[in-house]
């Protein structure tokens, strides 16, 4: 029961920080609304007795990622005179959620099928160092491979898109 | 086969260097059995799977990056010059393409459509000096990422219904269960919506003009045809993977495809650019190719129709955006209808070419592009799809309304323009070499 009540109220926390995420005008605020999503995320994992993720979660993206993000918005000092007027943006996001409600219907219906079961602790193994090291190499050795090569596109991309151009030749 | 070559050469010499792995790699593809096989299956978990259907995809896609190369050669000669990257990451994108098209499992195949979108949106914001370029960057990514993230919502639900991503273990889920159970009739959903973005289907159509213009054209034409034969591959693939699947989905299809082909023609008949025209026209092929999706039959399922529809299209459009990066002059400054008045009278031959490759995308014979419509309305007689088919052939009769008015305007126009180009053969080599293809692709069914 209790753990219920921990699954909705970090479910909602990491919504309401999306929803933050793409309304607050100032990126500051926004960047923190992220990391209020991160943080129930790992909350998450942690209720799922993933004890690697739950830590990875809290160490690279609210930890490391995070702060990076505040850095270079603390570099680029945005002031709230700085940012563009918006008009109409909440015309815009009242446009997004009349066309994203059918969606939101069907997701509902879906879910509302699912049955219920009884939640049950799993046992003391899962989640650990260990067994997600097998399962990732053993079983999902390719996608594991070939995320490398998405990250070296993204690498390679955007250094190319945000370097400095040589103009010779 | 997955080559991602990155060679410290000049500038220059680039171009050859990826031109001559994208030849190695064409050999290797052609030569590489045609049985059905797992690639590593103990290693990798039967995730990548070969068959003829993946192999003559690969060998489209390799085939338009060769082509690719040799254009870019002397599109970049009048054009903003690029950087040794930028054949990197085409490497990037056919090794993404080349590995969705093996995938058979949806989250290797969610990876894959991710090297392969990223390295096509760097090759469209390439030019960082261009407006349209960065502007169709923009669109591209931000749609772009959100169906990438309906694909995974997708692929979740999936896995919430059939226990599994590998496509064989879907397959016996479907078939002990039923392909109707709410969960994968949604998560089936969210995934069509994100191969239909990716091909411009009908309701996700909307960005596919402005990025085509604003792209580059080799890079246009690269992904006109590589990223479709891709997307195509993998969606047949999973659309294939169980009768019970593909019965669910056909009406839906259906409508999908209808609306794709006119909705395309009616855009395209109202452009006065000629990427745009081309643009609108991709779409309307895209309808071609979910008649096609929507008659394949899954107890003997070998993609033929498909591939050889993806192949004769390919040719064709590769071949105008090969025409079109020579003769579009500095700065592309040469693109709306207008500009190409007369270019028979000044350059017969490249007038000639266009014409070959338009009148194949109409579906003319004896060009490859009729022979692909004829085994796509043959395909959707037999699978009982009567009122496709005839669809498909009204549509076909609309699309010459603007193919052939550039042909009218190319032919029967006084020139106004010189139309001087630089002095680069690789590009009207390009185009010559694959006007020849049209014809052998087009007669290769007959000779055979």
């Amino acid at each position: 029961m209790f753990a219920e009540w921990l699954f909705a109220a970090f479910s909602i926390l990491a919504v309401l920080g999306g929803i933050g995420l793409v309304t607050f005008r100032h990126p500051m605020n926004s960047a923190m609304s992220l990391v209020v999503t991160m943080i129930s995320l790992a909350g998450l994992y942690a209720l799922l007795s993933a004890k690697l993720i739950f830590a990875i979660q809290l160490i690279v993206y609210a930890g490391a990622i995070m702060s990076l993000i505040i850095f270079i918005i603390m570099f680029l000092n945005v002031r709230t005179e700085d940012l563009p007027e918006e008009k109409g943006r909440f015309l815009y996001l009242f446009g997004g959620v009349v066309v994203l409600a059918p969606v939101f219907f069907f997701l509902k219906k879906i879910i509302q099928s699912i049955p219920a079961t009884k939640a049950t602790i799993l046992g003391d193994g899962f989640g650990g160092i260990k067994e997600v090291g097998l399962v990732l190499f053993k079983d999902w050795l390719l996608p594991f491979e070939i995320v490398s090569i998405l990250l070296l596109v993204a690498l390679v991309g955007a250094v190319v898109l945000a370097g400095k151009r040589r103009m010779s030749k | 086969m997955l080559l991602s070559a990155f060679e410290k050469v000049k500038l220059e010499n680039a171009p050859f260097v990826s031109m001559g792995f994208f030849a190695a790699a064409f050999v290797m593809q052609l030569t590489a059995g045609n049985h059905e096989s797992a690639l590593y299956g103990s290693v990798f978990n039967g995730m990548f799977v070969s068959n003829s259907f993946t192999q003559a995809a690969g060998l489209v896609i390799i085939g338009c990056g060769f082509f690719t190369a040799m254009t870019c050669l002397t599109y970049f000669k009048q054009n903003n010059p690029c950087t040794m990257e930028f054949y990197s990451v085409l490497f990037f994108a056919t090794g993404g393409m080349l590995m969705l098209t093996l995938s058979r499992e949806l989250i290797t195949s969610f990876i894959s459509l991710e090297i392969m979108s990223l390295a096509i949106y760097i090759l469209v914001g390439y030019d960082r000096k261009r407006v349209t370029s960065t502007e169709a960057l923009l669109k591209y990514l931000l749609l772009g990422a959100f169906a990438g993230s309906f694909f995974v919502m997708g692929s979740a639900l999936v896995y919430g219904g059939a226990g599994s991503t590998k496509f064989a273990e879907i397959s016996s889920f479907i078939s002990t269960h039923s392909a109707g159970t709410p969960l994968l009739i949604g998560g089936a959903f969210f995934i069509f919506v994100a191969f239909l973005f990716k091909v411009a289907a009908f309701p996700f159509h909307a960005w596919v003009i402005d990025v085509y213009d604003g792209a580059a054209t080799p890079v246009t034409g690269f992904m006109a045809t590589a990223l479709k034969a891709a997307t195509f591959t993998v969606f047949a693939n999973f659309l294939a993977l169980n009768g019970a699947m593909q019965k669910e989905w056909i009406d839906f299809l259906f409508y999908i495809a209808l609306f794709t082909m006119f909705g395309g023609n009616l855009i395209a008949i109202g452009q006065s650019n000629i990427k745009r025209m081309l643009a609108a026209s991709g779409i309307v092929h895209s309808g071609y190719l979910l008649i096609a999706l929507v008659a394949i039959s899954t107890e003997s399922f070998s993609g033929s129709v498909i591939a050889y529809y993806l192949a004769a299209y390919s040719v064709g459009t590769l071949g105008i955006f090969a025409a079109l990066s020579y003769l579009g002059g500095k700065g592309e400054s040469r693109m709306s209808f207008d500009d190409f008045k007369g270019l028979a009278k000044v350059r017969p031959y490249s007038a000639a070419a266009i014409a070959v490759f338009l009148l194949s995308m109409a579906g003319i014979p004896p060009t490859a592009g009729f022979m692909g419509k004829f085994y796509i309305i043959t395909s959707a007689i037999s699978a009982n799809q009567m009122a496709l088919a005839v669809f498909g052939v009204i549509s076909s009769i609309l699309s010459m309304w603007y193919y052939l008015r550039l042909i009218i305007i190319m032919y029967f126009q006084e020139p106004e323009d010189t139309f001087e180009i630089e002095n680069s053969i690789f590009a009207p080599a390009c185009t010559f070499i694959l006007v020849f293809c049209v014809f052998a692709l087009g007669l290769y069914p007959i000779v055979i």
